[in-house]
């Protein structure tokens, strides 16, 4: 009896952590997506009895995300900055994982630390560098102009969407980079000897074993990224500020913002969670395959 | 296209019908036994007024309509000895008070004061309604104070403790339209919203346009440097102004819709940004034009202009008197206060001439209605160069002819929420 339970028992804090934490918090969020608003205070007043449930805040975000919708444009938006940031992301971030996990020998510590250390600083704080860096006078434009890229300063904080995403991969890298090499410091070097002696060229050995084995990875790493991109809305606010680059979360936060429509907020970060899910889902059935695919692999 | 809240899917909702009962409140001029009407304040009293009501049913107060609230309890009596000791918490705007004078008020009277800073002040209600803050007074503004009232939230006024309220301050707020007698509050500063530009980038002479409010659209040149306040009544406010609607308060669909079309051109002309920094920005020179409250550009000539730029470029227009949107902000004393006698006091010191001069020249950069302020004096003195001289107001400014933002029914505030919303999402134009 007592071992029966022993080791389940070292479960106990994690899930306690997970429903104090994320399921009691997102079920209130339920409450108040799914609830009313006190008509004087305009606080959310949520309702927990899923029978008495009130669908029509979610069904008009859903008006409002679908085509033709007033928020239509800022959703598509909002997906493509951030698969272009992830997109820039894997292809600075590989090859830098790439590199530590296999070639920088006695280096891979102090290139770690270097990877991490910006993280030692707020992400807010790294922001409002940015903002100094890429003022029409700062840095950015002073380095440009002197290796001829620019012949003349470029305004960067006028509204651009590049400027946007080139913080959001600014901001997030790190924390793709690191499962990457995680997962690239673990594939089995005999693996690749094997391709080698078979006749493999390095990139045939990469594209055929290196990439698939490292899939669990950037899929981890992707998750770890796109989740908080979608709901990021500080970034667009400090290096752009124009409503032409504002993402979703920037509705969220208008709309919790101590207005009469609390709910609104709510409902939006619903469906938002559910689009995450699915995204989630695919994770989650990739990377069971990508196991089993690696599972074969080592038995082999 | 901003949606009609009627047209909304949720409109058969127990929250529909409980915002339908307060539209279909009455409006009751000074009716005392309103509020004690109501058990909670979720409760929302019916009325046969048939006029349009706010938060808790109360009247919507507007400069050529005056309200007197209806007080929910009595005030403290007169002659009372002020508490001391422990923690005296204000609750307001970071950064919005100086602290030199709160120290000094609570070495005068024997506590420690706290500053407690909200977000905004919808939110700061809020926080204040949940219980997650206990402060003893906090600011408001009047389009805020019918949630302050309806929900209990800030108490009812002795004013034999104010006396600097009648002694110093702009007749026009020592009885204010939105707080008849006051009751409630007692104002603190006072605002006008205009234009605020960098002489030396702009060419334009902004002033001398037919209609000001025009730069915006004519602004292709500087596209990237042109930004409108971060707020819904501000931006929608402007574009309907600028259309020679004066109705600032309108809950009018069409008008809103109008309003955010407008706005959402200007995406394509100056790819138009919006913040709550060009107090900051415009004497940095990181935006050339900006729709800007008048305090901001003598806070930003106090703090922010660089050394070597001279004052002359920096630049603001308002609207005259009848066309300028113009508001004051209030302090009151929170309902959980502990120092009652005590928070009176300190809403008199904040009155004080002294005081409330330090305030605004040492730290704030945004005047207080003291009659002693002119703004002659003021240039005179040095604290405002000569080219900023209209941005500081004068009490004439603040008559019943006067454009204020007031509060809005929950419908009107959901509109005009909705059409900024539409306006932030940068969709089509």
């Amino acid at each position: 009896m007592y071992h029966r339970w022993l080791w389940p028992a070292f479960a106990l804090p994690g899930v306690l952590w997970l429903v104090l934490l994320f399921i009691v918090p997102f079920y209130a969020v339920l409450g108040v997506a799914l609830g009313t608003v006190d008509p004087v205070l305009f606080q959310p007043v949520p309702i927990w009895n899923p029978l008495d449930w009130n669908v029509g805040w979610l069904s008009e975000v859903l008006t409002r995300l679908g085509p033709g919708g007033i928020w239509f444009d800022v959703e598509v938006r909002t997906i493509v900055y951030v698969l272009i940031s992830l997109a820039l992301c894997l292809l600075i971030g590989y090859p830098v994982a790439y590199y530590t996990a296999r070639h920088a020998g006695r280096w891979k510590g102090l290139i770690l630390i270097l990877i991490i250390l910006p993280l030692w600083i707020s992400y807010m704080m790294r922001m409002l560098a940015w903002v100094n860096l890429l003022q029409l006078n700062g840095w950015v434009n002073s380095v440009l102009m002197f290796t001829h890229v620019l012949s003349q300063p470029r305004d960067w904080l006028g509204g651009s969407a590049s400027t946007v995403i080139f913080a959001l991969v600014y901001g997030y890298i790190p924390y793709l980079i690191l499962p990457l090499f995680a997962a690239l410091d673990r594939i089995d070097r005999s693996h690749l000897e094997a391709a080698r002696d078979l006749g493999a060229s390095r990139w045939s050995a990469f594209r055929t074993v290196t990439l698939p084995l490292s899939k669990i990875g950037i899929l981890g790493g992707a998750v770890l990224i796109t989740l908080p991109m979608f709901g990021d809305y500080y970034t667009p606010n400090i290096v752009s500020g124009s409503p032409k680059t504002t993402m979703i979360g920037n509705q969220i936060d208008l709309y919790f913002h101590g207005g009469p429509q609390p709910t609104i907020g709510a409902a939006l970060t619903i469906v938002m969670a559910a689009f995450l899910l699915v995204l989630m889902l695919y994770y989650l059935r990739s990377i069971h395959r990508a196991q089993h695919e690696t599972g074969a692999v080592g038995a082999l | 296209m901003t949606h009609h809240p009627k047209e909304r899917a949720n409109s058969l909702s127990r929250r529909g019908f409980l915002l339908r009962g307060a539209g279909a409140a009455a409006a009751l001029y000074g009716a005392p036994g309103l509020l004690a009407a109501c058990s909670n304040t979720t409760s929302v009293p019916a009325g046969a007024g048939g006029e349009q009501a706010g938060p808790g049913g109360l009247p919507l107060a507007r400069p050529n309509r005056r309200v007197i609230l209806p007080r929910w309890e009595d005030p403290i009596e007169s002659g009372l000895k002020p508490e001391t000791g422990g923690t005296f918490t204000v609750f307001n705007y970071p950064s919005y008070l100086y602290k030199k004078l709160l120290t000094e008020f609570g070495a005068k009277h024997d506590v420690a004061v706290q500053y407690t800073p909200f977000d905004n002040i919808n939110s700061g209600l809020q926080r204040l309604a949940s219980g997650a803050v206990t402060p003893d007074v906090m600011e408001i503004t009047p389009d805020t104070l019918n949630i302050g009232v309806a929900g209990k939230l800030i108490k009812p006024l002795n004013l034999d403790y104010i006396p600097n309220l009648q002694k110093n301050i702009w007749p026009q707020l020592v009885d204010p339209f939105y707080d008849g007698e006051s009751r409630y509050t007692v104002p603190y500063t006072c605002y006008a919203t205009g234009i605020a530009w960098r002489a030396d980038e702009i060419k334009e002479d902004i002033a001398a346009m037919d209609q000001p409010w025009d730069i915006f659209w004519e602004s292709q040149a500087y596209s990237g440097k042109v930004a409108l306040l971060s707020e819904n009544r501000e931006t929608i406010g402007m574009a309907l102004l600028r259309k020679g609607i004066t109705d600032i308060n309108t809950e009018d669909p069409a008008l809103v819709d109008r309003a955010v079309s407008d706005l959402k051109e200007l995406y394509g002309i100056c790819n138009i940004k919006v913040d709550d920094l060009q107090y900051q920005t415009v004497p940095e020179g990181s935006s050339w034009l900006h729709q800007a409250w008048s305090g901001d550009m003598i806070a930003g000539y106090i703090y922010y202009l660089p050394k070597g730029t001279p004052a002359s470029a920096l630049a603001y227009w308002k609207a005259p008197r009848g066309k300028v949107p113009v508001q004051n902000d209030c302090f009151a004393i929170c309902s959980t206060t502990k120092k009652p006698v005590l928070s009176h006091l300190f809403l008199n010191y904040l009155l004080d001439n002294g005081i409330a001069y330090s305030n605004f020249v040492n730290f704030n950069g945004y005047q207080p209605p003291l009659n002693e302020i002119d703004p002659s004096t003021l240039v005179r003195k040095g604290v405002v160069p000569e080219n900023l001289e209209n941005s500081v107001l004068t009490d004439g400014d603040f008559g019943p002819s006067s454009l204020q933002y007031g509060t809005l029914t929950s419908r009107g505030q959901q509109l005009w929420e909705d059409g900024y919303s539409n306006f932030l999402a940068g969709g089509g134009s």
